[in-house]
């Protein structure tokens, strides 16, 4: 192994869904689309390849871009290989989290704790005349049933700090 | 006609007077809507999509089971939902679906069988009620009313798994507008991307107004637009919301009033606009005042 390049690292990202990663071959169509192009660090899903084609472990984990994917679908269509670059991107997110939590966003507890990002409970809605709400919101019932789920997954098993009843 | 109508999170949470316009639209068109019992978040693609696949699956097949109960396929307006229980709905059909029941629903007694399918609003508009329908259900129309449409990313993209319109020249948006009486000029970025979605406003700010700027000045210069529609609640709280702080920052001299598609349909309809279109950040009287004095 040439040092400080992992070969392991390209088999992580594609079981973790980036499964067409060795498609690639590097055009660069995916960025000419971004939306992300006008910033001075846009995300480029050509260099995240590259990074872990070379098997850069620190490089992949000190990347911030893949978190301002706008998920518009834009490299997805247009990637002559189809190796499907926003699926990468995605990956690339799981593989961060779980080799440095502190990737993961505390929103997931939100969304155990109440079964949405945000409170939908909003006032208004009776203003409004609108139906009561009938998510797990507004259900205690399907509430628990939602949270025993997310139980069962190791995502909560592995950072179980993130989640609470309340 | 049944439809579940999928909420989401911003939808109630904050713009919850598009839900109205939704509800009473397609009520007026003789949809029955459905609400799903207990139904939660999709699960975002900044959330549980972005640290474990099989997690996210297991939520989204929670939300397609919950809808199927209801024996009726899902209506969805916001695009990030519509794309993740989409293509979470892909991936399940296409090989999870069994283990994800196996491993996660039937610990709560649930089961998706795979035949609740997910549409968006758009589709179902256009291609389930139909152009002629729609027409016959409007009081007021947006005759001599220039409207550009922004069409939502996530209903286009990627083709081979969401979506049903042509991903590069798509139509239906155009016909349900000027289906309503508008006019929908073209322009050199018709097909950009808001940019509202995911980290990148707050990764870079200044490069996400940048982004949109281009887009609004297009707009203005090209068109100069009585208003956008969308059908996304992600682009409609974008477009309207940082137009107010690309004024405050002297980025841009004009507004362009924002509304989501059903709220320009429910107000043709009839529907009361002080419920329908209540909440914007960017003035819609002047726009509301030209409909419903365009009694059809």
């Amino acid at each position: 192994m040439i040092e400080g390049r992992d070969p392991e690292l390209i088999k992580e990202i594609i079981e973790l869904g980036g499964h067409d990663l060795l498609k690639c071959y590097q055009c660069g169509t995916c960025i000419a689309d971004c939306p992300t192009g006008l910033s001075e660090t846009p995300l480029s899903a050509k260099r995240l390849i590259h990074i872990i084609k070379l098997g850069l472990r620190e490089k992949l984990l000190e990347e911030e871009t893949p978190w301002m994917c706008v998920t518009c679908g834009g490299c997805e269509e247009r990637c002559p290989r189809e190796a499907e670059p926003f699926e990468i991107v995605l990956a690339v997110r799981r593989w961060q989290c779980k080799e440095d939590d502190t990737y993961v966003p505390l929103v997931l507890g939100e969304i155990f704790s109440r079964g949405h990002t945000q409170n939908v409970l909003n006032p208004i809605r009776k203003e409004l005349g609108l139906p009561e709400i009938r998510t797990v919101a507004n259900n205690e019932e399907a509430l628990r049933k939602f949270r025993e789920m997310i139980k069962e997954t190791n995502v909560y098993k592995k950072y179980s700090y993130i989640f609470r009843e309340e | 006609m049944r439809f579940c109508l999928f909420l989401g999170c911003n939808m109630p949470a904050i713009r919850p007077d598009v839900e109205l316009a939704i509800r009473l639209s397609l009520q007026s068109l003789g949809v029955e809507i459905l609400d799903i019992d207990g139904a939660a978040c999709c699960p975002a693609y900044g959330t549980f999509p972005s640290v474990d696949e099989e997690a996210s699956l297991a939520i989204s097949a929670w939300n397609l089971a919950n809808a199927e109960k209801k024996g009726a396929d899902i209506v969805v307006q916001c695009g990030s939902c519509y794309s993740v229980l989409k293509i979470g709905r892909y991936k399940l059909i296409h090989g999870k679906l069994e283990e994800i029941n196996k491993k996660y629903l039937s610990k709560v007694g649930l089961r998706y069988e795979g035949k609740t399918d997910v549409r968006h609003v758009l589709d179902v508009l256009h291609n389930v009620i139909g152009i002629e329908k729609i027409k016959s259900s409007l009081k007021y129309s947006l005759k001599g009313m220039k409207v550009l449409f922004q069409y939502p990313c996530h209903v286009l993209r990627p083709s081979k798994k969401v979506g049903f319109d042509d991903p590069e020249n798509p139509v239906v948006f155009r016909n349900l507008l000027e289906a309503l009486g508008a006019e929908v000029p073209r322009y050199s970025r018709e097909m950009q991307c808001c940019g509202g979605a995911g980290g990148f406003a707050k990764h870079d700010k200044n490069a996400n107004l940048e982004f949109l700027k281009k887009k609004l000045d297009a707009m203005k210069d090209e068109v100069d637009p009585d208003c956008i529609a969308v059908s996304c609640i992600t682009c409609l709280m974008h477009m309207d919301n940082v137009q107010a702080e690309m004024r405050k920052l002297g980025m841009i001299d004009y507004q362009i009033p924002v509304f989501d598609f059903n709220q320009l349909l429910a107000i043709c309809q009839g529907h009361d606009p002080n419920k329908v279109a209540k909440i914007a950040t960017t003035p819609r009287d002047a726009v509301i005042r030209k409909i419903v004095g365009n009694k059809i």
